[in-house]
């Protein structure tokens, strides 16, 4: 199956459409730092660029993107959720 | 014989060298600007930099606006240079600093003369200027004499995964050959700036750089204003980015593993070779400004959604990873990388991608913004005019 998502590190929470994905898409994934790959399941649709949740993330943790801390989410974010400004908020500026 | 990258370049009067060989009409104020466009009108190839200020500034604003347009007057890809102001004083301060380099420049003041009369006589010197230029025969130049600002903007997802690490290819391979790279954008560190303090090669620059992040985080906290749609700008967070930390995150992303020799205030050229952070904002017309008036000879931006910007005297490489924007803004990137997201390309293909991009516009091929005439020139305003 071709990749529709890329993310930075293992450890990210979140990884990129490199294209538009459907809500209830099954697509899979590569991590470019290792290439590993692994599939999931889009519970939204994603917009090209936009972030889909690899893993559940709570309400209040932090979302890591290339390894750090770049915000956290603002309500629960189940795997395969659009993630942007909705659920994400930054942990520096308001 | 070695094997070393060489372009063509223009060996200037004070050594430093250009890529492009330009006659700029320089105003010293807002209101010269109609007679600067009429010179360039009229002198066909002379670059008029029009811009709104250099009236009643004061301070350190005044002493930005003079280092800025001395600067891009002084930047290595102008051959000479008329400068056309409203009174002496100031107007023959910038041509003299910019005469420091020894390259031909003569002042022209509207008081007492009016605009006819100031336009002949400075488009007389003009076309003098260009003849002049003309006969500048380009010679072979190493490629470590090359000086690189580099900027990502209207930035997406796809700039941190993969236009960005593109640019960090280049530059990595440009400071191993000895040239000179800065980037800046202090304020679109906030989140990273940690890496970026780890990365100074002195404490002392560490410091420096710990001090000035700290100064523009703490003026844009004093605000008090809601920042999301400013930075990210709405762009970002219609290419998918959220906050300004991933933002940060993807901008760091241009520098790769290098280090960093030191930091510079806005507009200020940089003492050696080596990679220098600039003190900046993130606007991507006051960013390439500062750069030229620090001497960059060439610059190198990213964009994901497709930022459009240029600049009067120093050429800028586009690149974009975004399969959208290479598609529907094609005419303004140079370079597309999309085939790294779809994993066509290497991150190595693209880096070689980008450097024979470089030694073909430095060896004179037109980028995207220079045929399409961008040629945004902004001077920055640190505070309100007397």
């Amino acid at each position: 199956m071709e990749h529709k998502v890329l993310a930075h590190k293992p450890q990210d929470s979140v990884g990129v459409a490199i294209t538009n994905i459907a809500t209830g898409e099954r697509v899979s994934g590569i991590v470019t730092e290792n290439d590993s790959r692994f599939t999931l399941e889009a519970r939204d649709n994603i917009p090209l660029g936009h972030k889909i949740a690899l893993r559940a993330v709570a309400a209040g943790e932090k979302i890591i993107i290339y390894g750090w801390s770049c915000g956290y989410a603002s309500q629960p974010i189940a795997a395969g959720e659009h993630v942007h400004v909705h659920n994400m908020k930054s942990a520096r500026w308001s | 014989m070695n094997n070393r990258p060489t372009f063509r370049g223009y060996r200037r009067e004070n050594g430093k060298v250009g890529i492009r060989n330009h006659v700029a009409v320089i105003p010293t104020t807002g209101i010269s600007n109609t007679a600067a466009q009429n010179v360039s009108k009229i002198i066909h190839g002379a670059e008029a930099l029009t811009h709104p200020f250099g009236e009643l500034q004061f301070g350190k604003d005044l002493e930005l606006f003079f280092r800025t347009v001395i600067g891009v007057g002084s930047n290595p890809n102008v051959a000479a240079a008329v400068v056309i102001g409203l009174e002496p004083d100031w107007t023959d301060k910038i041509a003299a600093g910019i005469a420091e380099t020894g390259k031909p420049v003569a002042s022209f003041y509207l008081e007492r003369h009016g605009d006819l009369a100031t336009i002949e006589r400075a488009a007389r010197k003009a076309k003098e200027f260009m003849h002049y230029a003309s006969e500048i025969k380009p010679c072979e130049i190493d490629l470590s004499e090359l000086v690189v600002g580099i900027k990502c903007s209207e930035s997406d997802t796809t700039s941190g995964l993969a236009s960005n690490p593109t640019i960090a290819q280049v530059v990595e391979h440009l400071l191993e050959l000895g040239a000179t790279v800065m980037f800046g954008e202090t304020s679109e560190l906030t989140g990273a700036e940690h890496i970026i303090a780890d990365r100074f090669k002195s404490i002392k620059e560490q410091e420096k750089f710990r001090r000035v992040y700290n100064e523009y985080a703490e003026f844009i906290e004093s605000k008090h204003a809601h920042l999301l749609g400013s930075q990210p700008t709405q762009g970002n967070i219609h290419g998918g980015l959220s906050t300004i930390e991933e933002k940060a995150f993807g901008n760091i992303q241009k520098i790769g593993n290098a280090m960093i020799d030191g930091v510079l205030e806005p507009g200020e050229a940089p003492p050696g070779r080596g990679l220098w952070f600039m003190n900046t904002s993130s606007d991507a017309a006051e960013v390439l400004t500062l750069f030229a008036a620090a001497g960059s000879t060439l610059q190198i931006m990213s964009t994901g959604q497709g930022n459009i910007v240029g600049n009067p005297v120093v050429p800028v490489i586009k690149l974009s990873a975004n399969p959208l924007t290479v598609s529907v803004m094609s005419e303004h990137i140079d370079l597309n990388v999309s085939g790294l997201l779809s994993r066509e390309i290497t991150l190595e293909q693209a880096g070689d991608m980008l450097m024979n991009m470089v030694l073909r516009t430095a060896g004179g091929r037109l980028t995207s913004s220079e045929v399409l005439g961008h040629r945004e020139f902004l001077p920055p305003k640190l505070f309100r005019s007397a």
